[in-house]
């Protein structure tokens, strides 16, 4: 469980640049959630998810979070633990591999949690095969040498591999083509079965709507609201009110609505709206 | 003369192991002054080597590029190619150069040795037609990555290129944000007559293009205006999504409801409601 207490953060305190990212948020993250958190550029999303695996340290008298029962802001804090519980998988995470075969790549994490080389080893054949990598075609091989996404897959093994129970995915989808972002989305419902909680940053309403039980609404530093996907995108008032994108699918339903073809106006689902339309339309 | 010219287009490039990857196979592809091009295919497709080849930052293996007469294995004539062709790429931490945002946007025309007044004219110009003269002090580096994107674009409006080409430029920003460089681009597009190549994954900005071309392993398999999709396999076959529109009237469609191909929100709803009302004007 994650829990946001009057969380605050700003950048660069005490110089003229100072900037406020955050403002006394709060929001619970329950074990099991798969939950969303979206809002436009310079909201605060990233920052707020780097102070999840301490990345970003809370600042004085900035509130707190709280990872199970560890105090974030707590002057000891055990890093090794938190970040083999908090695993965070950062934009274009294929920009961080570094080491010269996928399989030493992916040992990194483990071999920084003081696991025996054995152990690293298991750890890097479960978390590549678990991202849909053959192990034994591209153990050995440089990661350097691989297509965009299985690059990422191999970034997404190397945090697999620390077997977090959180795992935090900023954007995980973004510059994949539309087949490969499908195939990412799928792969993480995969891992949500062995790491039940999956916190995703995604400007992607559809996938946002499909995935996610929970929906966080960032807007200039402040959490607007934590809602479920048909609350949110079922009521116009909170959409307007939060600024927030339509998934494509209610958007059409929206959009029948105003020409005049009455459907429930916060369908999600493609097959919901063929149904519904086909319903309209049989009923004129 | 078109302005834009690949004539048999061949490109490799080493996969270690002593290997080649194929990335373009004998394209040809002409594109005139003033068009607006959706370049779509899957990652792999050849995309990205479209676009560094078209500026000349590669050069092709086979064939010939040419950009308004000029051929970009000339040496002699790439610093005129790179002033006719702007091009902006994915990641805007690669393109931002300096630590206030006007200075980068003034990067280019500098480098041409415009006049300073000239100079602020169109950082001026270009800041504005992307959103962003708010932060015309502030540090890029600051800057959320849709904003630094935003920079970048300014930073190629800023030369005045007859073609942009956008390498999936838009693929790290947020809905609002893709918005806002699609309707940039597209206005340039009318207004100044300004050439633009949208590489993009999203089928929603190909679709408001004028003509788009798909790329699949290293070759076009097609070219065309919106027709295109009313024969789905092209795309599909590409490893590309449809249009939510066009996939949810094909659906309809296999239910013997037909409302056509409609590529926006508003020709669905047009659509759709026509046939509710019985096809009655």
């Amino acid at each position: 469980m994650i829990s946001v207490q009057k969380l605050s953060y700003v950048y660069s305190p005490k110089t003229p640049f100072s900037k406020q990212a955050l403002f006394d948020m709060e929001l619970t993250i329950e074990n099991g959630d798969f939950f969303g958190i979206i809002g436009s550029t310079g909201a605060g999303k990233s920052t707020l998810v780097s102070h999840f695996n301490a990345l970003t340290r809370i600042q004085k008298n900035s509130g707190t979070i709280f990872v199970d029962d560890m105090d974030l802001s707590a002057k000891k804090l055990d890093l090794k633990k938190l970040r083999a519980k908090v695993g965070m998988v950062f934009q274009y995470p294929e920009y961080q591999l570094f080491d010269d075969t996928v399989v030493k790549d992916v040992m990194f994490g483990p071999r920084n949690l003081g696991l025996p080389p054995d152990e690293q080893k298991a750890r890097a054949k479960e978390a590549i095969e678990l991202v849909g990598l053959d192990y034994d075609a591209i153990a050995e091989r440089s990661p350097f040498e691989l297509s965009g996404g299985q690059k990422r897959r191999v970034a997404l093994a190397g945090v697999i591999a620390m077997r977090p129970e959180i795992l935090v995915l900023d954007e995980p989808t973004a510059g994949i083509d539309p087949v490969g972002k499908r195939d990412i989305m799928r792969l993480v419902q995969d891992i949500k079965k062995v790491c039940p909680t999956v916190v995703m940053i995604s400007h992607n309403m559809d996938e946002i709507a499909t995935y996610c039980n929970k929906i966080a609404v960032l807007d200039h530093g402040r959490v607007k609201g934590v809602f479920t996907p048909r609350e949110l995108f079922g009521s116009r008032e909170l959409i307007e009110q939060c600024g927030v994108e339509l998934p494509l699918v209610t958007e059409l339903a929206v959009k029948l609505n105003e020409a005049g073809v009455a459907v429930d106006g916060s369908i999600i689902d493609e097959d919901e709206l063929v149904s519904a339309i086909l319903g309209a339309v049989e009923n004129a | 003369m078109p302005f834009l010219h690949f004539e048999n287009v061949d490109y490799s490039y080493p996969s270690g192991e002593g290997d080649y990857i194929r990335a373009l196979i004998g394209v040809d592809l002409e594109v005139e002054r003033g068009e607006f091009v959706a370049l779509v295919g899957c990652n792999g497709s050849g995309k990205s080597t479209f676009a560094r080849l078209s500026d000349g930052l590669l050069l092709p293996d086979g064939g010939k590029v040419t950009v308004d007469g000029m051929s970009t294995a000339d040496k002699g004539s790439l610093y005129d190619i790179r002033r006719k062709i702007g091009v902006v790429f994915q990641n805007p931490d690669n393109q931002n150069v300096t630590t206030i945002v006007e200075d980068d946007v003034a990067f280019g025309p500098e480098n041409l040795g415009l006049p300073p007044a000239e100079i602020r004219e169109r950082v001026d110009w270009a800041l504005n037609a992307v959103g962003m003269s708010e932060y015309a002090g502030s540090n890029p580096a600051r800057l959320s990555g849709g904003q630094k994107q935003r920079v970048a674009i300014a930073g190629v409006l800023a030369l005045k290129p007859e073609l942009m080409i956008l390498d999936e430029a838009t693929g790290m920003l947020d809905p609002e944000g893709r918005r806002e460089v699609l309707d940039v681009v597209t206005r340039l597009n009318r207004e100044t007559g300004m050439a633009v190549i949208m590489i993009t994954h999203f089928m929603e900005e190909a679709a408001a293009a004028d003509r788009i071309v798909i790329l699949r392993h290293g070759k076009t398999v097609a070219d065309g205006g919106r027709e295109l999709f009313m024969t789905p396999e092209v795309f599909t076959d590409a490893g590309l999504d449809l249009p939510v529109t066009v996939r949810i009237a094909g659906k309809l469609a296999a239910a013997g409801v037909d409302i056509g191909t409609p590529l926006s929100a508003d020709e669905f709803a047009a659509a759709v409601a026509a046939l509710k009302r019985g096809g009655k004007p």
